[in-house]
Order: C-alpha cells, then sequence, then structure tokens
C-alpha cells in the first residue's frame, strides 16, 4: 500500500510532557546538563530558522551569522555601553537584525541559488570586516558582556528555553498558516507553485525577516551565555556551518528535524570538545555518512519511510 | 461566441534562434482548442509564453479582452489562467488534498476552509477522491497527469492550458484524460491542449491549430486539420522536398 500521511495522535501530548520535564529540569538538573540543554535551545532556535529559509524556503544561506553577530552586539552595546536592560537590549538587537536584512534584501534577492549563498556570506564577511575597523565595538579587541554576570544560569536556562519554544512554535504556527501551504509547495516545486499563483517573492521575503529576527535574538542569547564577543566570532561561518549540520543530519524541510540536530549536534561537539583537531573532521564525516545513508536526514528519512511525524503542519481532509 | 484569448503576431527569440515568428489565433469560451505540429514547431514555448513564464518579443496575448502580454505568471493565474506541465510537478513531500488545495488557496483567492471543500469536489472530478491522503511523489504517471489537470482546476481557472497531458500514457489511460478534459470543457472552461496523439485531438477537440517552425499554418475542425495537405507537407515533408 502506498504511504498515507501518519500524524501521531500522541503529538501534542508527548510535546507537553516533554516541555513540562524541561521546565522543571532546574530544579533537579546539574549545572553542566543546564549549560548543554540551554545550548541546545540556542542552536534549535538557529536551526528552525534556517530550515525555515534553506529547507522551506528554497534560500540556503551562509550568511546567517551576520544576524548572529548583530544580536550578540547589540546585547554587548547597549547593555554595557547604554545600561539598557539585557532583555531589551536583545530584543533590540532582533529589531536591528530584521531593519539590515532589510536593508540588504534587495541586492540579495536578486540572486538564486547558489549566488544568493554567495551573496549572504560576503554580507556577513563584510560586517566582520566593519565591525573588526571600528572604534565604537572596540575593533576586533572585542566588547566583555559583564551585564549578563549578573544573571543565574537557571535564568539564562529559561530565557534560551523561552526562545527555542517560540521559535518552534512560531515556525509551526507559520506552516499551519496559508503561508505554510505555500512553503511547501515551494520547496517540493518553485515553478509549479509559481504557476499556481502562490507569490514566491512575497513568501520568501516574509520567511527572511522571521529568520532575521529569530537570528538576532538567539545571537542576543548565545552571547549572555558566552559573555564576550569578538567580531571573528560573532560573524564566524561556524555558525552556518553548525546550522547546515543541524538540519542535515535532522532533516530539511521537517519540523523535528532541526530540534533533533541541534540535540546531536550539542551532544557530539560537548563529547569531542577534548579533541578539538578532530571534532569538525567527525562532524563532517558524519554528516557525509548521513547524506549517503539517509539523504533527507533522521526525521525526513523516518517520515518518507513511515509518513510518522510529530509537529506535524499536514491539512485535514476535514 | 465570446473570444477568451486572441493571439496576434506572437514571436519570441532567444538570442539569433527565432523560436516562435509569428503565431496568429483566437479562442473561444467553451471550446477545446488542440495544438499539433511536430517537435521544436514552439509548442511549448507559446505555452510558457500564455502562461506568462516567458516575455514575447513580439505580438500581444489579450484575455477577455484586456492585454495581459505584460503581466506576470501570478497575476495570470489569479486572472483566470491555470496550466498543467508536459513532465507532471506535483509537490512530492505534499498529499495530494494539500497539493490542490495550494491552487484553491493562492491561485483561487480561496480561505483554506473553502479550499478545501474544493479539494474534496476536484478530487472527485479527476478521479483521485480515495488517494487524497496519498503524497504526491508516491503517484503513478497516470494519477500526476490527473493531479496536475486537478491542481489547476483548483485555482478555478476559465482557461486551461495542457501541455501533452496524454504523454506517456496507455489508449485506456488516454481514454480517461479525454473524458476528464471533455468534463472540464463542460464546466465552461476553454481548453488549449497541446498533444502529439491524434485520437486526442479528433476525439477531444473543437479545432485544431497546426504549428510549424514558430508559424500557425491552418486552423479548423480537427479532422480537416488531419487530413489537410498542411498537416501531411509538415509531418512528410512538401512536394518540394520529396
Amino acid at each position: 500500500m502506498k504511504q498515507l500521511t501518519k500524524k501521531s495522535p500522541y503529538g501534542i501530548m508527548i510535546a507537553i510532557a516533554i516541555l513540562v520535564v524541561l521546565c522543571v529540569i532546574p530544579a533537579f538538573g546539574s549545572t553542566y546538563a543546564l549549560s548543554i540543554l540551554t545550548l541546545i535551545f540556542i542552536y534549535m532556535t538557529m536551526g528552525q530558522m534556517w530550515n525555515l529559509m534553506g529547507g522551506y524556503a528554497g534560500l540556503l544561506s551562509l550568511g546567517m551569522q551576520a544576524f548572529i553577530g548583530i544580536g550578540g552586539y547589540c546585547l554587548a552595546v547597549f547593555s554595557v555601553n547604554y545600561g539598557v536592560n539585557i532583555y531589551l537590549a536583545i530584543l533590540m538587537g532582533a529589531v536591528f537584525s530584521v531593519l539590515f536584512g532589510l536593508a540588504v534584501s534587495p541586492a540579495l534577492f536578486k540572486m538564486t541559488g547558489v549566488y544568493f549563498a554567495i551573496g549572504s556570506w560576503v554580507v556577513a564577511e563584510a560586517l566582520l570586516i566593519a565591525f573588526s575597523n571600528w572604534k565604537f565595538v572596540r575593533y576586533a579587541q572585542g566588547i566583555g558582556i559583564s551585564t549578563v554576570y549578573q544573571l543565574s544560569g537557571t535564568q539564562v536556562y529559561y530565557t534560551a528555553l523561552a526562545l527555542g519554544v517560540v521559535a518552534v512554535l512560531v515556525v509551526l504556527c507559520l506552516m499551519r498558516s496559508k503561508t505554510g501551504l505555500a512553503l511547501m509547495a515551494i520547496r517540493d516545486n518553485t515553478g509549479a507553485a509559481e504557476v499556481m499563483g502562490v507569490p514566491i517573492y512575497k513568501t520568501k521575503i516574509k520567511c527572511y525577516m522571521i529568520a532575521c529576527f529569530f537570528m538576532g535574538l538567539a545571537g542576543g542569547v548565545m552571547y549572555m551565555v558566552q559573555g564576550y564577543i569578538v567580531p571573528s566570532a560573532g560573524f564566524s561561518i561556524q555558525w552556518t556551518v553548525a546550522m547546515t549540520f543541524m538540519v542535515i543530519i535532522g532533516g530539511s524541510g521537517t519540523m523535528e528535524g532541526p530540534i533533533i540536530g541541534a540535540v546531536l549536534y550539542v551532544l557530539l561537539t560537548q563529547y569531542l570538545y577534548n579533541f578539538p583537531g578532530w571534532s569538525m573532521i567527525l562532524l563532517g564525516a558524519i554528516a557525509v555518512v548521513v547524506i549517503l545513508i539517509a539523504p533527507r536526514g533522521v526525521m525526513g528519512t523516518l517520515h518518507e519511510k513511515t509518513g510518522f511525524e510529530i509537529l506535524s503542519s499536514r491539512r485535514n481532509l476535514y | 461566441m465570446n473570444e477568451m484569448l486572441c493571439v496576434k503576431d506572437l514571436g519570441i527569440s532567444f538570442g539569433s534562434n527565432e523560436v516562435l515568428k509569428s503565431v496568429n489565433f483566437t479562442l473561444y469560451e467553451h471550446e477545446v482548442l488542440g495544438v499539433i505540429g511536430p517537435n521544436g514547431a514552439g509548442k511549448t514555448v507559446m505555452l510558457n509564453i500564455l502562461t506568462g513564464i516567458l516575455r514575447p518579443t513580439k505580438g500581444t496575448v489579450t484575455y477577455q479582452g484586456k492585454d495581459i502580454t505584460g503581466e506576470d505568471v501570478t497575476k495570470r493565474c489569479k486572472s483566470g489562467i491555470g496550466r498543467t506541465f508536459q513532465v507532471p510537478r506535483p509537490f512530492e513531500k505534499m498529499t495530494v488534498f494539500e497539493n490542490i488545495m495550494v491552487g484553491g488557496v493562492y491561485g483561487g483567492g480561496m480561505s483554506e476552509k473553502h479550499a478545501k471543500v474544493k479539494a474534496h469536489d476536484v478530487g472527485e472530478v479527476i478521479g483521485l477522491q480515495d488517494k487524497l491522503t496519498w503524497f504526491g511523489g508516491k503517484l503513478g504517471l497516470l494519477d500526476r497527469k490527473r493531479l496536475e489537470i486537478g491542481r489547476a482546476l483548483a485555482t478555478e481557472p476559465k482557461i486551461l492550458l495542457l501541455d501533452e497531458v496524454g504523454g506517456g500514457l496507455t489508449e485506456s489511460e488516454v481514454g480517461m484524460i479525454i473524458s476528464l478534459v471533455k468534463t472540464v470543457r463542460d464546466q465552461g472552461i476553454s481548453v488549449i491542449w497541446i498533444e502529439h496523439i491524434i485520437r486526442t485531438m479528433l476525439e477531444g477537440t473543437d479545432r485544431v491549430l497546426l504549428l510549424a517552425e514558430g508559424v500557425d499554418v491552418t486552423c479548423g475542425p480537427p479532422l480537416d486539420v488531419m487530413n489537410s495537405q498542411a498537416v501531411k507537407d509538415v509531418y512528410m515533408g512538401g512536394e518540394e522536398d520529396r
């Protein structure tokens, strides 16, 4: 029998149970466990947004680190230099990311495919160079974000959890909205979607702006954890490498893929932390093996073989 | 009969390659116009111009009395021009139901609720009512072709452009497509149908247009065109070629 779609009947219950456990973990979890989970939530947000763009809208960006850097620097500059509340500074980072995204999008969206990827990378590299030569942000020396030291590990944990949950919910709501239908159609065949009246450009811009906003937030929360930002790290392509890895491993174009990818990525990088020379080689090797064995990633393959999904954006017949 | 689509002196060149030189024809209300012609005659290119994927280098396309030559793909779809592709392009990871819904929501401008009702109706018309939950990528060729038509129908078109929808199908499957096209026409939709299969043109169309080397050679009732000297010349070579 040809495969039908299968929504897990327990999807919402499973999701709520996981969320409840995550909410109470600080009561009994170790500091190390909290820090690992914090990283997972932040990377999950980045993965969701990269997946929204690359997995659904066909926007394979190599420059999303631009918004991580903007988010991090906004937190540093506004909270340290101007005494703005940390959470407000993070939100301002997201707003600045959207504004920057709006400013570069007319040029970027003239490009498609590999040109868009390279163009977005060039923009991020330009920011890296600009910030490295900008006195206001202390050149390449970077800024110590002393304001975040007043926060406890638990506060940071809950901030990251909230970010991750909101990011997943926003993408889920988006996928269940009218725009979600358009995104799935664009993902599967842009040409066919266009002749059926799907506004390709408008839909892509909408995704890009949402991704910019959440990347800015993720950047802010990430540097809330790290406490020090330099341009070479804030605008490093390493962020995009991580996002790509997570989405490839977890499953591009699926809701659950970036979540699974984030868990695997953070656990692997932590496990390989003591082998800095080998960690990237091993991660690369794992990505190659997954691409060869299960090109659609863990969740994509599971979905393809069984139709199973938890965070479904499928339309019911009635 | 009212004119639905009027094409005048349509031409397009890619560099020095003049694919369409001058095409002229009119499509009327409730009419199925077949388009035949050898490979390279410019049939699919013409369809791409009519849907707005390609811009002509000369000529005009008038739809219900309005010049739409400069309009983009999305706008044309929303104004009532639907199409299928020669090689079916289903949204593979979406269900048949969702595939059809995309047409209703975007091309037809419906709410999701309305688009769901439409998807059920269209599913019945194209004979995929029992496969609405199947993934588009899991369908066989006939069902993919049906889905192509279904998605276009969900946009509530006034004109449906079919590009070799019978290609690669068995004799009985072609029969199903012919009756499906007749059903579509009976719903008041005008059709332009590009095809190589003679049977589809004879049984499924009201008039046939012969295209060759980027020019409309002749147009008329199917049997008259098929028996015309022009068809013999185009497909088998004229006197001077023999």
